[in-house]
């Protein structure tokens, strides 16, 4: 791993993209959202789990690591969502349609992004992670608090950044939500 | 007032009451005539391989747990332990030697069986420890690797029970060589519906794509089902609907897991094996099912399988106005690995928590429990009568056979439904 030089500029250009992010999802600016991923974004949510605890890491990190709980892209189980850029536009398209009945009328949403560390620098490829909170609301319904961890792979382009991978590991005991299949 | 079965389902089930899908009284009847009477999908072998190996399940409300014993054997208990009551497995899923209760740490073998009593060191007289075993589940039988298990002792044999529903899942299931693989855990997630709306939706409601879904759905998959679709209804409550693809169809437009989008983007490694296992399909299945494109299935009472996107689903009641919906990835176990996780994709991409045909799917389900729930309106039935009457015996396949619009897979449904109720409804 390369330890990153963290300047003050870099985190604040990397924090202010994050925020025109949160914005344009908020605002429902869903195309302009899409300038901001790579042709071969990989976005993922893993899968979960309850796991056995393992005898012979009993007292280690490992016992209680979040990684154990994972069913991600390399792991034998299924996760919950392992999409490229055609799924991606799939669901952009869908919100401009007026037969999305799940998403008509829109559900309201604000996204709080905080915590953002640079955790890796490799010249123009960056890796980020931020956690997020994430208000939704739907006429005739509770709201719901959706909250996250996300693991990015940003890329340093022109005038800004790209999202080249986002892997987003969400804190549900058990789900209890409308749906996953939200941009987070 | 309490309500009557009868009051709910008219003779023909042609119309069914509101409350049906909401009235606690009737949920309390559902728990007693269906989920006490009925066999229960558990597992399936391929997540219990190895001794040691379990996975938790449901029956209703009832946690199990389903176990490969040291003996090879397969188990099914209660998962709660006979001194208090407290769980005795946490996991989703994973090998075990023991299953220790947390409470006051008694412990119980992979079969079921107590083996320790921590404090007994310190008493004279010893409980019977056979005695105090987990609560099997009374009849436990499998068919080609499917566990289901029975509250109800005297129930007749799965075999039976599952009647030719066997043809049509075995049109699936038998396509494979090596058999088929349950993938991971199962996605579960909690759905503010009556349990019975999901499995209706999988017993043959195909009706609902083109609109419902119209997002997604494009109109060629909604024609080839107007073309060639049909709804089989073997044993009222069970149901299958696919398309009968005429003989001379590419395979490229018949050959399972080619409707995948996910599948079109693949490498053509996926295309190739898809093709092969088809072209094996006739000899494996028969001519007849092997040109058959599945669709929707549905094992009463809750289990059901979406062949489109290759998962099986069970959906676990919670009360009258809440569902644990559970479903799995389901792959030919013999398919390379890039061949699994792209057809795992196809699964999660539209169904699941996240994905985007179910999204709607829930939000309408969540719907009609409110519609079944207000007041004022139980004398407006819900009409269940389209195509009444329209299904006849087909020369190929089992069953009742009819368009996928004909509602005779949901009839069906809820004449066994009211015949189980009315069963314990005066005891």
């Amino acid at each position: 791993m390369n330890q990153p030089v963290v300047t003050p500029e870099l985190q604040h250009d990397i924090e202010q993209f994050y925020y025109r992010e949160a914005r344009m999802l908020d605002g429902r600016q869903y195309q302009q959202w899409m300038a901001l991923l790579t042709q071969d974004i990989a976005y993922i949510i893993p899968s979960r789990v309850n796991t056995m605890v393992n005898n012979r890491d009993r007292g280690k990190e490992e016992m209680i690591s979040v990684e154990r709980e994972l069913e991600g892209v390399d792991s034998d189980g299924c996760p919950i969502r392992e999409e490229g850029i055609a799924i991606i536009m799939m669901r952009v398209e869908r919100a401009f349609k007026m037969n999305s009945w799940s998403e008509n009328p829109p559900a309201r949403t604000r996204r709080m992004v905080g915590n953002v560390e640079v955790m890796e620098q490799d010249g123009d490829n960056l890796t980020i992670y931020s956690n997020f909170h994430m208000n939704y609301a739907r006429p005739g319904s509770r709201n719901f608090l959706y909250s996250g961890q996300r693991r990015d792979k940003l890329k340093k382009i022109e005038g800004g950044y790209q999202i080249a991978h986002r892997e987003i590991i969400l804190d549900y005991g058990d789900i209890d939500y409308p749906t996953l299949g939200l941009f987070f | 007032m309490t309500i009557k079965v009868k009051d709910l389902v008219n003779e023909d089930a042609t119309l069914i009451g509101r409350k049906a899908w909401s009235d606690e009284h009737i949920y309390e009847l559902e728990k007693k005539g269906i989920f006490g009477k009925s066999w229960l999908f558990l597992g399936h072998e391929s997540q219990i391989k190895n001794p040691g190996d379990f996975v938790q399940a449901y029956m209703c409300e009832t946690p199990i747990i389903l176990a490969r014993g040291s003996d090879d054997k397969v188990y099914a208990n209660i998962n709660s332990c006979s001194h208090r009551g407290v769980p005795v497995c946490r996991a989703d899923h994973g090998n075990a030697k023991r299953f220790v209760c947390p409470y006051h740490n008694w412990s119980f073998t992979v079969e079921g069986e107590l083996a320790t009593i921590p404090q007994e060191r310190e008493l004279q007289c010893k409980p019977d420890k056979s005695q105090l075993g987990l609560k099997p589940v009374p009849r436990l039988e499998s068919w080609k690797g499917f566990y289901f298990g029975s509250f109800d002792e005297n129930i007749e044999s799965l075999d039976d029970y599952l009647g030719d529903m066997k043809f049509y899942l075995g049109a699936f299931i038998d396509r494979f060589e090596g058999g088929i693989e349950f993938v991971g855990a199962p996605h579960r997630w909690v759905i503010d519906a009556n349990w019975k709306l999901p499995m209706e939706n999988q017993l043959g409601d195909v009706n609902h794509g083109p609109f419902l879904h119209a997002s997604i759905v494009t109109p060629e998959a909604n024609q080839e089902i107007i073309d060639h679709g049909l709804s089989a209804v073997t044993t009222p409550g069970h149901g299958a609907t696919f398309r009968m693809m005429p003989e001379d169809t590419h395979p490229g437009l018949v050959a399972w897991g080619m409707e995948s989008p996910n599948v079109m983007m693949a490498p053509p490694e996926v295309h190739q094996y898809l093709f092969d296992t088809h072209e094996k399909a006739v000899e494996r299945v028969g001519p007849v099912r092997a040109n058959m494109k599945g669709l929707t299935y549905g094992v009463y009472p809750n289990l059901s399988f979406l062949w489109s996107n290759a998962s099986f689903k069970v959906s676990h009641p919670r009360g009258p106005g809440k569902v644990e919906y559970w479903s799995w990835s389901v792959v030919p176990a013999d398919a390379p690995e890039n061949v699994k996780k792209t057809l795992r994709n196809n699964y999660a991409t539209f169904f699941g928590p996240g994905g985007v045909l179910e999204q709607e799917d829930s939000e309408v389900w969540m719907q009609q429990f409110h519609g079944s729930n207000f007041d004022f309106a139980d004398d407006r039935k819900y009409f269940y009568g389209l195509g009444l009457g329209e299904e006849k015996s087909h020369p190929d396949l089992p069953g009742m056979v009819d368009v996928t619009a004909n509602e005779h897979y949901a009839r069906g449904f809820f004449e066994r439904w009211r015949d189980a109720l009315q069963a314990v409804e005066e005891e």
